[in-house]
């Protein structure tokens, strides 16, 4: 059965206008359907776009031109109340430098992310602990980032993508940071996690072995994506 | 209760320890200064004024030039020269307006005795009142030659209920033991009737007094009665208790409104200084705010954390600040003073005051925190 596209990006493009006037198309009017439940990977050289296409689906940065839509949100024109809600609720973040907060342990960085909903204190810390369970970080709840392996502050990263349970998880160099054994096992978490609650998942990355875990590669060069696979 | 936004506040500013501790040193300051000197400004007016409330009087009357060519020139103890005016003047000085009331008095010194011609009739402004007697009783209008005597003259006298005392031509039957504490500027040895003090000093002091002793109907207005009374009688002098005070003592007397000026200038000061150390946290964490909007966190919630961090610098130096404030009080009143009053409005406006100056200090680096584009954030390092 056809599955339906929960990300539609139409004649996207972001363009950057430089102090010295110049102006750089990060993403260069692209077209892009992602079904629901996909792991799609993109791939691509340093200064490609691909950060960028990941801000614009996570509504961290607005376009120049074109349409996104992400679970029928059109992203083109959200507000900034509207594309916090987004955020909040339908998107979860890993970043290649983990971006953890320093001065909060595992278990707080999980909860930062719930803090701001309504859900109960309880609920929160049970949520919020279930999660570093699943990533097997049960025993480094009340640590310090600074006191994790980069591994484990990537697992960390990524139970703090899965707390609002998004329905769309945008991976940015996840295991860019991390040595390849860590890195498998970072995207089989991913892999796992999103398929057993049927996320969809745009993983943009450097690294080989992710084709193992991807439904769907594709890859950008100078803003554009060049050949689908 | 989200406990996230707490912990994560207390933590920053544990990891910022020396800003931290500037920040809070900067409310400490505030706050103490605004305690200590207006809990010692107060003290020290309550002090002050507390001797001549307990003989009813915010204002003493007296004039330090000639008024009449006749009549003693009479000596207050506290190295003031009074000179003798006519006893009527006190009704005018009663008509006044605001004063509820004027007593007449007559003090006369010889050597180091001093007496004091008193109305007895008057029980609530006077310079001995009922309620000053210790042995024996007060005296009454009809008396003549008796007195009442101060207990600490008496004890040095041998002098007893009964026992006669003497001063210049007058002699005295010793009817009541007294205990005035009215402050040096009215120490008194012997209290008689006001028209036996006339007769017994020299020179014809019928109908003449040297004090009149003021008590009126709304204390926050002395000093402008002072001042309408003394421009009003020509060459009279008004001493209000805080005058007194100059007078008899060294240590520190500020007004309370130059303290509020004070602490409304350090507060300034420091609310722009810790304004500066903010910006300068915010722009230090600049991912972290990236992040947080990231992961959902709106612009309300992340000026809510920096409110939060600077309303806990706040709380702590409003705490130290009133606990330095009422020791520095207690150092500056106890030198004056049997004890020191620290009113708890005084307090709770130096906390309010430290609490109010954290959060306006962290309202622009806040607005700037939540201005920041989550990409820019996220790209700094």
């Amino acid at each position: 059965m056809q599955k339906n596209n929960i990300i539609k990006i139409e004649n996207l493009s972001r363009i950057y206008r430089l102090r010295s006037g110049e102006q750089v198309k990060a993403v260069d009017n692209i077209d892009l359907e992602v079904p629901e439940g996909q792991f799609l990977t993109i791939v691509g050289s340093s200064g490609s776009g691909k950060t960028t296409l990941l801000n614009l689906l996570g509504g961290l940065d607005k376009p120049t031109a074109g349409k996104v839509t992400v679970d029928g949100t059109d992203l083109s024109g959200l507000k900034e109340a509207d594309a916090v809600k987004f955020r909040r609720e339908k998107v979860g973040f890993v970043f290649q430098a983990f971006n953890l907060i320093q001065t909060l342990t595992a278990l707080e960085n999980v909860e930062a992310a719930l803090a701001p909903t309504n859900i109960s204190q309880a609920e929160r810390l049970e949520r919020s602990m279930s999660l570093l369970e699943s990533v097997g970080l049960k025993q480094r709840i009340h640590h310090l980032p600074v006191e994790l392996s980069a591994g484990e502050q990537q697992r960390v990263a990524i139970a703090r993508a899965f707390a609002n349970q998004p329905k769309i998880l945008l991976l940015d160099e996840p295991t860019g940071n991390l040595d390849t054994a860590t890195g498998r096992d970072i995207m089989e978490i991913c892999h796992k996690n999103s398929k057993s609650n049927g996320q969809t998942v745009v993983a943009v990355t450097h690294a080989e072995f992710v084709r193992d875990f991807t439904d769907r590669l594709i890859y950008m060069r100078d803003g554009k994506l060049r050949q689908i696979s | 209760m989200h406990m996230v936004p707490y912990s994560y506040a207390w933590r920053e500013m544990r990891r910022r320890k020396h800003r931290t501790i500037i920040n809070i040193i900067g409310y400490v300051i505030i706050v103490a200064t605004l305690v200590a000197i207006v809990t010692t400004a107060r003290g020290w007016e309550a002090t002050t004024a507390q001797p001549l409330k307990q003989i009813g009087t915010d204002l003493i009357f007296l004039y330090s030039a000639p008024v009449v060519p006749s009549g003693s020139g009479c000596y207050i103890v506290n190295h003031l020269f009074s000179f003798p005016f006519e006893q009527s003047k006190v009704h005018d000085i009663e008509s006044f307006e605001g004063v509820e009331r004027a007593v007449p008095i007559l003090m006369h010194r010889m050597g180091a005795i001093v007496l004091v011609g008193i109305d007895p009739s008057e029980t609530e402004t006077n310079a001995v009142l009922p309620e000053n007697v210790l042995d024996g009783r007060f005296l009454a209008s009809e008396d003549k030659n008796v007195a009442l005597v101060d207990l600490e003259y008496a004890q040095l006298n041998n002098l007893t209920l009964g026992s006669t005392v003497g001063y210049m031509k007058g002699r005295f039957e010793v009817v009541g033991l007294v205990d005035v504490d009215a402050g040096n500027i009215l120490k008194s040895h012997i209290y008689v009737n006001l028209p036996v003090g006339q007769r017994t000093i020299p020179d014809n002091n019928t109908g003449l007094v040297n004090v009149a002793l003021l008590s009126v109907n709304d204390p926050r207005e002395i000093e402008e009665i002072s001042n309408a009374l003394t421009e009003q009688f020509t060459g009279s002098t008004v001493i209000a208790a805080k005058d007194l005070a100059a007078k008899t003592s060294n240590a520190l007397a500020i007004g309370e409104e130059t303290a509020w000026n004070i602490s409304i200038a350090l507060a300034v000061v420091t609310v722009l200084f810790t304004v500066r150390s903010q910006i300068a946290a915010v722009s230090e964490r600049k991912r972290e705010i990236g992040i947080f909007k990231a992961i959902g966190w709106s612009r309300s919630n992340v000026v809510s954390q920096i409110f939060i961090e600077s309303a806990f610098q706040g709380i702590i130096g409003g705490l130290v600040g009133c606990v330095i404030g009422v020791g520095f009080a207690w150092f500056f009143l106890s030198g004056i003073s049997g004890g020191t009053f620290v009113d708890p409005v005084i307090l709770v406006i130096g906390f309010a005051a430290a609490v109010a100056s954290g959060m306006l200090a962290g309202a622009y680096p806040a607005w700037k925190a939540a201005k920041l584009s989550p990409t820019e954030a996220l790209r700094a390092i």
